[in-house]
């Protein structure tokens, strides 16, 4: 790990006041530690927002729930409230990562880590998304690579979190000192690589994300959301699938359907939604759901098996999201 | 020949040739306990009963250092701290094939804090060119990525790692191959200009020294018993399969590493190693040292699994930078360095093919394998087809085949996890194609007497009984299966086996021997002997252990700790307490054969005078101390009961929608001779099953095609098992006396679950859902593609 | 265990923790002004006009040169003079000599290095020490009271419950922590405890039922 000066801030405009000459924030600096010890990131300044009490604590509202996004996974996923009321949430936030680095990541630092991918994260190899014009998966080991929607990068959306944010409607603000705030939908958050490979959310240098924005869910919404690896302890999602349902009675008004795994940013999979909206949620719909969850995709070398396992997840988390089937054991985290 | 009369005198000093003849038990208590008469040098102890009978021996003692390791406080090699102590990186290759054309240290050599660098001349662990002057060069050619170059001494681990950067290394990329197909075939590129060789470690591995090279594949070593060919032709069924298994990494938690002190006169090193003896012998030899000048120092060590002897390249590099800077150098590897470097299971790519009589009678089995050990050797798999049943003929070519990754080394039973996962699966199968059960098959084709026991502990098991023979009869997407393998290991004694034992006239008592506890527990079951012998509780036992100042110990490496060390011990224990008896016999008023040790007292048989505390009695010692040292003594019959191991039942179940193989139950019913120390003996188990299954369902080193680098060298991506995986286990231990020993005591370590669990998973997942997966790890790729192939799978 | 992770300057005053200006309040704060830690003020105070970098309102700046920095380890306070970059692990295990933490995977996915911040149990490996100011930091070796034993622990021992140890530090600081937080834990609780502690000897099984066992004892 390079060193660094931190720069320990206080308050958001202090924050905000050093975030100029390659400075990068750091919250709870999970992500961040992890990037800078691979030897990926050599920043020459961090900006500790650590200690800046306006961006904790969860705030309900008559609009819905404000997360400050120090908020950390396990605070969110142990909120009664968001039990009861943002269940994909505190799924989403409770299944990530481990026990302990649920204690210490933020939501923040969730939604702005940076994809998994084993070339990516390796000095050795200087990929598109580090500048260079090379893909290093799409003739080498993409196993747990997208399947759809990719371009020049196949890397997967790593934010469980946004997989349940973006299932919720939820949008972020972004600060910056010289343009202040900006609101931003989740989907609209992150980048395509294609666009610029470089850059992997809208946010720039010069702004912090301060604020999640969540709407609250119409009466009669259920949610739940459920990832899968190879392992159940401690795994990266090959599949996931966030599910919201807004119900009437046993008829599904409308149905949003996330997934985290299968594209290089979270995704809205909607003709599964089309397929479930008016219709009772019934094992038959749930498979359709689940079927159509994965239309248009492409596997990879290695990751065909992919396509089997995304109508599984999403069928099975629509029923779990419905009442009708509970948390699936073999689910990981 | 010439030197036999001298031997023999010496032979006789240690009182071996003078035998005597004792009756043994032998056999499981309840089932074939019996006795057998052994022939035994006179200087041997009294027999011990069956663990029943013993108070502290056989009998489940607290762990001796398990204060020091749930507290903290017990100090590994990572965690010594010595002043002026500096901190070592190394500087490694990062590509897979290299000529190094030049190493320029120089910005290193000037960075802050910066002591000392070292540039490797010779790496150790890959194997070695028939004909050295082929490889030419002034540095070692770099046949796999993470090949150490060089290595930076600083005053802070930050130092090190910045100026171990700027070492600059020139390479001639040369042509590598890091695919076991690729780099068998013809024109792949030779990831060693001619025949190269690896030998094995004390804890197995390596390959063959004598068979032929061709490209890079380094064999086959053949072996054969009676005719094939016949066998086949006299078979009425053959079963054949093609089993592939992937190559695993040992992850131990503590990384390889040594602190190195050289003074004059003097080096001293604290090793995370399996062999404090291993490391002495190497560093001296590679030295040039006497070995009376070479200490070596392992009071803990977190994990080796076979990785972990000799000094390797660590330790030789920390003692060269001791030496030239003067001040003591830690070098420990980083997680990538450890998978990279140090070691690994090697892969396997088995055709086995077993002809049998309708009754089950094993006519010919023939096993073809290939296996990569990187750029070591080491792939062969033929153990378990070799050594599990009765044949009328086998037929065995096992080759490895090198590929530009790092070499390999044992791991735990080597070469048996991958021929157990073919041989296994096989026999299941030769079962549904006879329609035989599993277990009747093997009554059949399997006359060892222990196993039969373990088999008619399973056969009686609620775990076993309520196995559904027909396969994939469950419905619904989720489907249960039970299976079962069975293990063999061998018996290896290392008579390198020495301990000493101490009275002191304040009545306390040390036993001190080099040998290593690597978390088997040895350091307990030294106390327990002493305590048997001396009838004082263990917890009033010393046990100094890791440390080359005292008597030589084994390696702790191919399950041979126990069973070599514990009869030196209770021989040195019995003689200290003769000596002892002998001693203050006389200021007691009788002789020593009318004293005996029991419950903390010495008590006269006679009744000559009343029993008195162990400590009083030895306030009447007329020295302050009293000690005896003791060798092993060869086993008493060592034609008898070579191999032992195990039965392992798994239940599973298979999600047929997800391709996930969840391992619900174990039952796990294990020989080791007698248990020492039961609870310790569980505890190996439990691990043997759960790094099985951690390798049989997710372990894979990934190593990138295209530029020959590990994409998973961490700890998240190279996935082991955790909590959520572990299933319920239940061990048996089968009491199984031989009468090999003073303690008769056996080994654990390898036949412990891991060589049998892994196909023990593969029969029940055929069970679940009747389509046999012959692919490691079991991912749900793997598993799907499986169950589609074999057409349950739209 | 909501509102425990938040560390305790989220019980700061809000008029304190938001005034401008008390730049070290920020990073420094601990439990209470002592004496040693006004000398660490001032410590970084003349390191700062020595750096000459005038940070403005609200900002401490750090480094990258080593700096003092006050912690608060097992009952006991510590000033150390470190690099921003040092880890936690690093600071307790190099400059404090606290090696019952292990570093194994160095990347928080193992939990070798677990500590507590205020009964909360982190990965040091990847938090940085300056991050542990203000907190309480416990480690194995500050887990029982001194010459004690945890009922933890002595249910490790107990149940042999490790083999090589490696572990079991982090592991017993994981299952402490979840007694803690929830003193009747099923089998189920403990096994999601420890999902993030590695064990490579396969100790497991018997971690489960030690440290049920220990919840069992200190309920009794």
């Amino acid at each position: 790990m390079n060193r660094f000066v931190l720069a320990d801030c206080t308050t958001v405009d202090a924050a905000l006041s050093q975030l100029k000459d390659g400075a990068v924030v750091k919250a709870g600096g999970v992500d961040l530690l992890d990037r800078m010890k691979d030897g990926i990131e050599e920043p020459p300044k961090l900006v500790n927002i650590r200690n800046v009490a306006e961006l904790r604590g969860i705030r309900e509202t008559p609009q819905g729930l404000t997360l400050g996004p120090l908020a950390t996974l396990a605070e969110i996923s142990e909120h009664p409230s968001i039990r009861a009321h943002y269940q994909i949430l505190s799924d989403a936030c409770g299944h990530a990562a481990t026990p302990h680095i649920r204690n210490m990541a933020t939501v923040g630092g969730n939604l702005l880590q940076r994809v998994q991918c084993w070339y990516y994260r390796s000095a050795e190899f200087t990929c598109i998304r580090k500048g260079k014009d090379l893909c290093f998966a799409f003739d080498g080991l993409n196993q747990y690579h997208a399947i759809m929607e990719y371009d020049g990068c196949p890397s997967v959306a790593p934010s469980s979190a946004a997989v349940a944010l973006l299932g919720l409607g939820a949008s972020v603000d972004l600060t910056s000192a010289k343009r202040g705030k900006r609101t931003v939908g989740i989907r609209e958050f992150y980048v395509v690589p294609d666009a610029n490979p470089t850059k992997f959310t809208v946010i720039e240098p010069d702004e912090l994300l301060t604020a999640i924005v969540i709407p609250r869910p119409a009466p009669g919404t259920r949610s739940a959301y459920q990832k899968y690896g190879e392992k159940e302890s401690f795994d990266w999602a090959i599949a996931d699938a966030g599910v919201v349902l807004e119900m009437d009675g046993n008829i599904c008004r409308r149905a949003v359907i996330t997934m985290g795994a299968a594209s290089p940013v979270v995704r809205r999979a909607a003709q599964a939604e089309a397929a479930l909206a008016g219709k009772p949620i019934t094992e038959e719909t749930a498979r359709a759901a689940g079927r159509l969850s994965i239309e248009g995709a492409q596997p990879l070398s290695k990751n065909a098996y992919k396509l089997d396992l995304f109508p599984v997840a999403v069928y099975r988390t629509v029923l779990f999201a419905a009442g009708l089937r509970d948390r699936d054991p073999s689910a990981a985290g | 020949m010439s030197n036999r009369p001298i031997e023999d005198a010496l032979l006789a000093q240690a009182g071996a040739t003078v035998q005597k003849m004792a009756e043994m038990p032998v056999g499981v208590p309840g089932y074939t306990l019996h006795e057998e008469r052994r022939k035994m040098p006179v200087t041997e102890p009294p027999v011990w009963p069956i663990n029943k009978d013993l108070q502290y021996v056989g009998h489940t003692a607290p762990r001796y250092d398990g204060p020091e390791k749930a507290s903290g406080r017990a100090r590994y090699t990572s965690d010594v701290q010595l002043p002026g102590m500096l901190y070592a990186k190394f500087v490694n290759a990062t590509v897979p094939h290299a000529k190094v054309l030049s190493v320029d240290t120089s910005a290193a050599e000037k960075y802050p804090g910066v002591r000392g660098v070292h540039v490797v001349q010779h790496v150790l662990g890959p194997a070695e060119l028939r004909d050295p002057a082929l490889d030419q060069g002034r540095y070692p050619v770099v046949r796999f990525a993470g090949q150490p170059i060089a290595a930076v001494a600083a005053i802070t681990p930050a130092a090190a790692e910045e100026a171990a950067a700027l070492v600059k290394v020139r390479y001639e990329k040369l042509a590598f191959v890091v695919d076991l197909d690729k780099a068998r075939e013809p024109g792949a590129p030779p990831v060693f200009p001619g025949p190269a060789d690896a030998e094995g470690s004390a804890g197995g591995g390596g390959g063959p020294t004598d068979v032929h090279q061709t490209g890079n594949i380094h064999g086959p070593s053949i072996h054969r018993v009676n005719d094939t060919a016949q066998g086949f032709k006299d078979a009425d069924v053959v079963v054949e399969g093609h089993y592939v298994t992937q190559v695993q990494t040992h992850s131990a938690l503590e990384t390889h590493g040594v602190v190195a002190d050289w003074k004059p006169g003097m080096l001293t090193v604290w090793a995370s190693t399996q062999g404090t003896a291993s490391v002495r012998e190497e560093l001296a030899g590679f030295f040039d040292l006497p070995m009376s000048q070479v200490r070596v120092i392992t009071e803990f060590m977190g994990g080796g699994f076979g990785a972990k002897f000799g000094a390797g390249n660590p330790g030789v590099v920390a003692a060269a930078l001791s030496k030239t800077t003067g001040a003591p150098v830690r070098l420990m590897l980083d997680r990538q360095e450890e998978h990279l470097s140090v070691g690994n299971r090697p892969s396997s790519d088995q055709n086995l093919r077993i002809g049998a009589k309708k009754d089950g009678t094993l006519t010919a089995i023939h096993l073809v394998s290939y296996g990569t050990a990187g750029c070591g050797t080491g792939a062969g798999c033929a153990g378990p087809a070799t050594n599990l049943y009765q044949y009328a003929s086998l037929h065995t070519e096992e080759n490895d085949v090198f590929i530009n990754a790092g070499p390999a080394s044992a791991m735990r039973a080597p070469g048996h996890p991958q021929g157990d996962f073919a041989l296994e699966q096989t026999i299941d199968e030769l079962a549904v194609k006879l329609n035989m059960e599993p277990i009747d098959l093997r009554d059949r084709i399997d006359n060892h007497p222990v196993r039969r026991v373990e088999r008619q502990i399973v056969r009686e098991s609620a775990l076993w009984k309520s196995r559904n023979p027909v396969a994939g009869a469950d419905k619904g997407p989720v489907k249960r299966g039970v299976g079962l393998a069975q293990s063999v290991w061998y018996r290896f004694v290392r008579m390198n086996s020495s301990a000493e034992v101490r009275v002191h006239r304040d009545g306390s008592l040390e036993v001190l021997s080099a040998v290593q506890d690597i978390g088997s527990g040895i350091k307990t079951v030294l106390a327990q002997i002493l305590a048997e012998q001396f009838g004082v509780p263990p917890s009033q036992i010393a046990v100094k252990v890791g440390d080359t100042n005292y008597p030589v110990g084994p390696d702790s490496g191919g399950s041979v700790t126990t069973l070599s060390l514990t009869p030196a011990v209770r021989d040195a224990a019995w003689q200290a307490a003769q000596k002892f008896l002998a001693e203050v016999a006389p200021a007691l008023g009788t002789s020593p054969q009318d004293l005996v040790l029991a419950d903390g007292e010495v008590r006269s048989r006679s009744g000559k005078m009343q029993p008195i505390g162990f400590r009083r009695a030895a306030a009447k010692m007329t020295t302050s101390q009293i000690s005896a040292q003791a060798r092993r003594v060869p086993d008493y019959d060592p034609s008898k009961y070579l191999t032992y191991g195990g039965v392992d039942v798994a239940e599973v179940e298979v999600d047929t929608e997800l391709g996930r193989v969840h391992v619900r139950r174990v039952l796990s019913v294990h020989d080791c001779g007698r248990p020492m120390n039961p609870e310790q003996t569980i505890s190996q188990i439990n691990g043997g099953i759960i790094q099985g299954i951690s390798y049989t369902l997710f372990e894979d080193r990934l190593l990138d095609p295209n530029y020959g680098l590990m994409v998973n060298p961490d700890l998240d991506l190279y996935k082991i098992a955790g909590a959520r995986e572990i299933p319920q286990i239940d061990v048996r231990l089968v009491e199984a006396y031989i009468g090999q020993s003073s303690t008769d005591a056996s080994g654990i370590g390898e036949a412990a679950g891991v060589v049998s669990i892994g196909a023990a998973v593969g029969n029940a997942v055929y069970n679940a859902v009747g389509v046999r997966v012959r692919r490691t790890p079991m991912t749900p790729a793997v598993v799907l593609a499986a169950l589609r192939q074999g057409g349950t799978l739209a | 265990m909501p509102g425990s992770a938040l560390p305790p300057s989220s019980q700061d005053s809000p008029a304190e923790t938001a005034r401008p200006g008390i730049s070290r309040r920020g990073f420094l704060k601990g439990a209470g002004i002592t004496a040693a830690s006004t000398a660490l003020i001032e410590g970084v105070q003349s390191l700062r006009a020595e750096t000459g970098t005038a940070a403005p309102p609200g900002v401490t700046e750090l480094g990258p040169g080593p700096v003092p920095v006050h912690l608060h380890v097992n009952h006991a306070e510590h000033i150390l003079n470190i690099e921003p970059r040092t880890t936690l692990a690093e600071a307790l295990r190099i400059e404090l000599g606290l090696t019952g933490s292990k570093i194994v995977c160095d990347r928080g996915v193992c939990s070798g290095c677990t500590v507590w911040l205020d009964k909360m149990p982190v990965n040091s490996c990847m938090t940085l020490a300056v991050d542990a100011v203000g907190h309480h930091v416990t480690t194995i070796e500050g887990l029982a009271p001194e010459g004690g034993v945890h009922p933890v622990q002595a249910a490790f021992v107990r149940h042999d419950a490790m083999q090589c140890g490696f572990c079991t530090p982090g592991m017993v600081m994981s299952c402490a922590a979840l007694l803690e937080h929830n003193p009747h834990p099923t089998e189920h609780d403990v096994r999601q405890a420890v999902s993030g502690n590695l064990c490579r000897c396969g100790t497991y099984p018997k971690v489960f039922s030690a440290t049920l066992d220990a919840a069992g004892e200190r309920r009794a």
